[in-house]
């Protein structure tokens, strides 16, 4: 991931990520990570020597104090090489550590970001319980205050990094504190406190290398000061952790896809069909600018999700990346594994192992169609609020129609249709990574990235008009699953 | 349960419908999103319940700056009193 805006930082990224890029080819074998269902003890110490942990960590603690965009290219090199790694990297730079940098007090940040810039402690992050995912107010971890400490009872589920963390930030109801009669709160915890244990690994479809476990806390008594932040301030908190983890998970979906797009060119030009290779061929042609255009546009929207320095923004940019590249990724390694025909379906490849890997950037981190609701409704708020805007590209003004269309027919009851908010969310984020890939091109004005930004547009068009005018409706759904219909609210 | 007949516990009431909180735990300054857990989404459909539950002609721009169950209730209130104008 090539920095589209250089700046003084940008020299010090590149120097660490051809540093990455040399370990990785060295020491980094993602076929033996997948069939060991491990990563190496000495690739995580060799990351950490190269001062991978603390990129985004502050420099009085060790860390390098980069950027998130500077995270994301590191992260980006990594998923080149594995995504199991790229997760794990991920995750401690954004979910694990972002709380703990942004609200922690300074006696927090002593106890623990020295080891975590490091690498000595990796960090972990959690909000999955078994009976809530996307919905925080549904949380049954419960902390309460018990003196001087808060007493923890619950289960989370599906933790990153679970079976070799060194600090967990979680997300625990804590009603009653702050003030707040239901609030959510985030706690730092130790592997080593009582009544906190770690469960058994999670056997998983991808990912394999990288540690996915519940957590199981059983009148856990953590002292009074692991509260991160305010207390009961949690969901303000989580919000912009968890467009950093969308954002830095949409990186590792670029680096993914820029793997296979290089396998497949490469595949592509020497072997031959037809008496011609296959890249000479028309309709392989057009799928592989379509899966260059793809990578650009994916590219192009986690950059310019990176450099939004508005809370606000960051959030709906990153609801947009986390879907765009998810989606991105696997699509650009399922036509990989086409394209290499018969080979692709053989582990050796590699495509395969990719394809696998990033089905989960779909549903983690929020799962897409939850996430696309969430956008659907952003965008209608703003465009309500704004009006149709003059002198936008003329797929920016076919969003404003649909979602102005939207409320003037529905007015708020839009809100109560969510399927509606995911057409619309749908179409925002096709729209949005069409504006990052557009203005990217721009910045170049190379004729190859015009290119890929005008594929991108005509895409963006498609979604729209797909978006706009929906396949299936509330009586034909209802009809399907033999269902009587009963009003909008099921 | 029957919907009460008075504003305030009206929109308590249908407050309680969304979020796991008792309606006698739901106090006017609470934040929707903060205290009660809402996100922008519910929080949205707990303002398109209201506009169909009270028939008020609310748009998206109106609800802008409601962010408390008290300013929940109060917008039902002006909404209400517009509509009887």
């Amino acid at each position: 991931m090539r920095a589209d805006v250089v700046d003084e930082r940008t020299e010090v990224v590149d120097a660490l990520r051809e540093q990455v890029r040399r370990f990785c080819e060295r020491e980094v074998n993602a076929r033996d990570i997948d069939a060991a269902a491990r990563i190496p003890k000495a690739v995580l110490e060799g990351l950490g020597a190269l001062g991978v942990f603390g990129v985004t960590l502050p420099e009085a603690y060790g860390g390098a104090g980069l950027r998130l965009e500077d995270a994301c290219r590191l992260v980006d090199e990594l998923a080149r090489h594995d995504r199991s790694v790229a997760v794990s990297v991920g995750l401690h730079l954004g979910l694990g550590t972002r709380g703990l940098v942004r609200y922690g007090t300074a006696a927090q940040h002593e106890r623990w970001l020295p080891k975590l810039a490091s690498g000595e402690a990796i960090a972990a992050f959690s909000t999955t319980e078994p009976g809530a995912g996307s919905d925080l107010s549904s949380l049954r971890t419960v902390a309460k205050e018990d003196g001087a400490h808060l007493v923890v009872d619950g289960e989370k589920s599906y933790v990153t990094n679970g079976g070799f963390a060194g600090l967990f930030t979680v997300a625990v109801s804590t009603p009653g504190l702050g003030g707040a009669q239901r609030g959510q709160s985030l706690v730092l915890v130790e592997p080593t406190d009582p009544g906190f244990s770690v469960q058994r690994e999670e056997h998983k479809l991808g990912l394999k290398g990288s540690s996915t476990t519940g957590l199981v806390f059983e009148n856990a008594r953590l002292p009074r000061e692991r509260l991160l932040g305010e207390p009961g301030q949690g969901p303000r908190m989580l919000a912009h952790i968890l467009s950093w983890g969308r954002t830095l998970m949409s990186a590792g979906c670029c680096g993914g896809a820029a793997y296979c797009l290089d396998k497949t060119v490469a595949h592509a030009q020497q072997r031959t069909q037809f008496g011609r290779p296959l890249a000479a061929l028309d309709v392989v042609k057009e799928r592989l600018a379509l899966m260059h255009a793809r990578h650009f546009a994916m590219e192009a929207l986690v950059l310019a999700t990176a450099r939004q320095q508005d809370d606000e923004a960051l959030a709906v940019h990153s609801l947009a990346a986390k879907v765009f590249c998810s989606e991105g990724a696997g699509w650009v390694a399922d036509e990989a594994v086409q394209l290499h025909g018969g080979l692709g379906f053989i582990e050796e490849t590699g495509v395969a192992m990719v394809l696998r890997d990033v089905r989960v950037t779909r549903i983690f981190e929020g799962a897409n169609d939850v996430l696309l609701t969430h956008l659907g409704t952003a965008e209608l708020t703003r465009r309500a609020s704004e009006g149709r805007r003059h002198s936008v590209s003329e797929v920016e003004a076919a969003l404003d129609d649909f979602a102005l269309s939207l409320h003037s027919t529905h007015k708020l009851r839009v809100f109560r249709q969510p399927r509606l908010l995911h057409a619309l969310g749908a179409a925002t984020a096709w729209v949005m990574a069409s504006r990052a890939a557009t203005q990217r091109a721009h910045l170049t004005q190379h004729p190859t990235q015009l290119a890929f930004a005008k594929l991108v547009e005509q895409q963006a068009h498609a979604a729209v008009a797909r978006a706009s005018t929906p396949l299936t409706d509330d009586t034909l759904v209802h009809a399907a699953l033999g269902l009587e219909r009963t009003g909008a609210r099921p | 349960m029957n919907a009460p007949a008075n504003v305030d516990a009206r929109v308590i009431h249908l407050i309680s419908q969304l979020v796991p909180v008792k309606p006698q735990d739901i106090k006017p300054e609470q934040r929707l999103r903060d205290d009660l857990g809402m996100d922008s989404v519910s929080s949205m459909e707990l303002l398109s319940m209201l506009a169909e539950d009270f028939e008020l002609d609310v748009g998206v721009e109106d609800v802008a700056d409601v962010h408390t169950v008290g300013q929940t209730i109060e917008l039902v209130k002006v909404f209400l009193a517009k509509k009887a104008a």
